[in-house]
């Protein structure tokens, strides 16, 4: 697949997101094939396997197509803490929340989520 | 219109009508502080009880607690995981399965149980970092909600328009509850407690979640608080018109964790809520 994978670890991968090489356990037998689509069924079982560490196709991501993901995260909170000022004194427990969460759906993540 | 207000006394007496836990639940609820208790036979009594088993060892058996070995029975996973966190598994099994859906129109209990299932993991993943005791954690986050489930069930008219109330003028279901109803969930949550048989530490942390700074609330009221908030603003429930609580500063202080802290948890509480609510909301 060209080089065009990156090496994630188990509690980046997320599932939706596919494998860019066969899978092997540690004997060396093939877990899962290459183009493999990650479930959540898939990710429980890696640590019984002493997975820790997936190749995943590096997602195409468009200016677009991150643009509105970052639009749909940033509304989504708005929304969420509706109730909350950012600017109050007394709130400041509830906006240091909203800035992390805002920093681990916006910051961390380059590629969109996949719902 | 059954408009009047509800007393807390109103709904002690209709506690006897709720669905009761397997007897066993109730016996492993009610030893919770005894260090006598003979382990083999009641893991012989659960045993009886399929259902309670399958769903039990699923439980045990996914990644929450990195097993190398597959139990398969009750016995051998108090083996591996001791008596207390087996203990606790068994009752977050018995009491998701315990109360009936339906009655209450526009209370959504999937996203109920959602909520409170991604708290239970979450609490845990807090306990870890703060050195407490993470089953205890678990179950308190799962239950902290619980007294929403008696109102539903015993007053599901009087809480359908606490619902209604709560969306007609965008505040959080705890006002709403108060103003409609008279009683809140944490009253419901505590006479649910007593009557179950609750330890202390589990009533103290349910009846603190919404106000760990009142004296006494205890320190796992402090952590349920959090991670109840923390889920609300990752979203878990996936309920349309959610909303975060306002985070008592007084126990976001007492955690003290740091951004990266916290980042690894919502990490964490993402991958094990989806795990769990696969086995408890099969």
């Amino acid at each position: 697949m060209g080089g065009n994978y990156h090496q994630l670890s188990l509690a980046e991968v997320r599932p939706g997101m596919v494998l860019s090489d066969v899978l092997l356990d540690v004997q060396g037998n093939v877990l899962l094939p290459q183009g493999t689509v990650l479930t959540d069924a898939m990710l429980a079982l890696m640590p019984r396997h002493g997975i820790a560490i997936l190749p995943i196709v590096r997602d195409e991501v468009t200016p677009e197509a991150a643009a509105a993901t970052l639009q749909h995260h940033q509304a989504r909170l708005a929304q969420l803490f509706r109730k909350n000022d950012p600017d109050s004194g007394s709130d400041w427990a509830t906006a240091t929340l909203r800035r992390f969460v805002t920093d681990f759906r916006l910051g961390a993540e380059e590629t969109p989520e996949h719902e | 219109m059954s408009n009047a207000m509800l007393s807390y006394d109103d709904v002690v007496r209709t506690l006897d009508d709720l669905p009761s836990l397997p007897a066993v639940v109730m016996e492993l609820l009610n030893s919770i502080d005894q260090d006598d208790v003979d382990i083999s036979v009641l893991a012989k009594k659960v045993s009886h009880d399929q259902a309670l088993t399958a769903k039990t060892l699923r439980l045990a058996n996914s990644s929450l607690y990195g097993l190398q070995v597959k139990v398969t029975t009750i016995q051998q996973a108090i083996t591996y995981l001791g008596f207390q966190t087996t203990r606790n598994l068994i009752t977050a099994a018995a009491v998701t399965g315990c109360f009936a859906e339906g009655h209450c129109p526009g209370f959504d209990h999937k996203a109920f149980w959602r909520h409170s299932i991604a708290t239970a993991a979450c609490a845990k993943v807090l306990a870890r970092q703060m050195r407490f005791n993470q089953d205890y954690a678990f179950t308190a986050g799962l239950l902290h909600d619980i007294g929403r489930l008696v109102l539903v069930s015993c007053f599901p008219e009087q809480y359908a328009q606490a619902i209604a109330h709560r969306a007609e003028h965008d505040c959080y279901l705890l006002q709403a509850e108060r103003a409609v109803l008279g009683v809140d969930h944490v009253d419901a949550g505590l006479a649910l407690a007593e009557h179950w048989n609750f330890s202390d530490t589990m009533r103290l942390a349910i009846g603190g979640h919404h106000d760990p700074e009142a004296p006494g609330a205890g320190f796992l009221a402090a952590i349920i608080h959090v991670a109840d908030a923390v889920v609300h603003a990752l979203d878990l429930a996936r309920v349309q018109d959610d909303l975060v609580p306002p985070v008592s500063t007084v126990a976001w202080t007492a955690l003290g964790l740091d951004e990266q802290i916290y980042l690894q948890l919502f990490r964490e509480t993402e991958l094990q809520y989806e795990e769990i609510s696969m086995v408890l909301l099969a």
